[in-house]
């Protein structure tokens, strides 16, 4: 079974937020990250779906746009929640880990 | 054929969300709109955002759906202008080719209103003017840089110019023996007009009238595609922030207020005008030599048309700023 499978890399909004923590790019650029990042291809309607939630919560900011794409990046609250999000996957990843050597 | 669709699927999304991502998105589905999947994700990120829009939630939905609601009433006060100025040009028109100028600055009263509507045309030019300065400079800006969305757009109004405008240049030379055409005479006379002389007039009519039509047009697309809400400029030693559409509000009350008193005045003028010379009213004083009557009623609904309109942007415009 493929791990994606599990659900575990398919929260769009998390996936954007790590994929601008390596810096700022446009929708198609975080698609192809997204993907060599986890091999989850994101749709367009969902990345915008995601974008549109995570811009109005003020997560990432719109930069000026150049040739028709507009770049994005995480702002400071953006780090600051994929920080806590991250530290929690670990957490849980840590435990989960545990149980299985237990088994 | 999935590619085809690509215009269709970005209309799916409500008209507040196209305004802020419809450019982008777009650039986006050029590269990644490939299969009936991709086109089903668009399909139910479109039911998303319509869902978020209408949550309630965002202020900044509210926000924009007010700011558009604000932006298409301004427009629509511009469109009632440019109609209303249509509809003036041809009163000019008629009014020259008639005895009606004579009788006007004989007479106090006639020449009172006359006067009104000429002061009101002024003041409503001014205020369109002032109002329309700020977002011209910012669309304009804005078409230049970056995109170039809108730039062949915002060229329909200045080729519409320089074609009437070389129109008219044909016609002086025509009036003038520089340019002989058969069937055309260089010197008409009042009541009298021969169908090359007509056909040359119906050519000005339709180059003004067509010309503002696709003006209008241009510039209500072209405005209504540009992101603004806010501008700064760089005025004398200082920046000066402009709220665009706030800013546009009151001239665009100005605008309306001269259109009402100059239907006002017309239809007085009109009145008093054919009570005292009524073989004008019911001769053929209209352009090329049509009755002047049905002219003078179509001129007066068309600005009766355009003053309601216009009076309608406006309560639409405090309608949107009391939906936030």
């Amino acid at each position: 079974m493929d791990i994606n499978e599990l659900g575990h890399f398919s929260n769009p909004s998390l996936l954007i937020l790590s994929s601008l923590a390596g810096g700022e790019k446009h929708g198609y650029a975080m698609m192809e990250d997204i993907y060599n990042m986890t091999g989850v291809r994101l749709g367009a309607g969902t990345l915008y779906g995601a974008i549109t939630r995570l811009e109005q919560a003020g997560l990432i900011e719109a930069l000026p746009m150049g040739d028709r794409r507009r770049p994005y990046r995480l702002t400071a609250q953006g780090a600051a929640v994929l920080h806590q999000a991250l530290a929690e996957l670990e957490k849980f990843a840590g435990l989960g880990l545990k149980r299985l050597a237990t088994t | 054929m999935i590619r085809s669709l690509r215009p269709w699927l970005t209309r799916l999304y409500p008209r507040a969300w196209r305004d802020r991502y419809e450019v982008e998105f777009n650039a986006l589905l050029e590269q990644c709109l490939n299969s009936p999947l991709d086109i089903l994700d668009i399909l139910l990120g479109a039911v998303d955002a319509h869902v978020l829009l209408f949550s309630g939630e965002p202020l900044t939905w509210r926000m924009l759906n007010m700011l558009n609601k604000i932006r298409t009433s301004i427009l629509i006060v511009f469109a009632a202008y440019i109609g209303f100025v249509v509809a003036g040009f041809a009163l000019v028109g008629m009014a020259d080719d008639s005895p009606m100028i004579a009788l006007t600055n004989a007479n106090p009263i006639l020449l009172a209103a006359w006067t009104i509507i000429q002061v009101c045309s002024a003041v409503a030019l001014l205020a369109v003017v002032i109002g329309g300065l700020p977002l011209a400079i910012t669309v304009i800006r804005r078409a230049l840089t970056a995109t170039h969305q809108g730039l062949g757009l915002l060229l329909v109004p200045v080729f519409a110019f320089l074609a009437l405008v070389l129109y008219i240049f044909f016609i002086l030379a025509v009036g003038s023996g520089h340019i002989h055409l058969k069937g055309v005479v260089e010197a008409v006379q009042p009541g009298v007009f021969p169908p090359g002389n007509r056909l040359i007039m119906v050519g000005l009519m339709a180059i003004f009238g067509i010309g503002a039509l696709a003006s209008t047009l241009a510039v209500w697309k072209v405005v209504s595609h540009t992101d603004i809400e806010q501008e700064t400029f760089q005025a004398i030693r200082r920046n000066l922030t402009v709220r665009i559409y706030n800013f546009a509000f009151w001239p665009a009350v100005v605008t309306t207020l001269a259109m009402l008193i100059m239907l006002v005045a017309t239809i007085f003028w009109g009145s008093l005008a054919f009570a005292s010379l009524p073989g004008v009213f019911t001769g053929n004083f209209g352009p090329w030599g049509t009755g002047t009557q049905p002219w003078f009623i179509g001129i007066t609904l068309l600005m009766t048309v355009c003053t309601f309109a216009a009076f309608l942007g406006l309560k639409r415009v405090r309608s949107g700023e009391r939906s936030v």
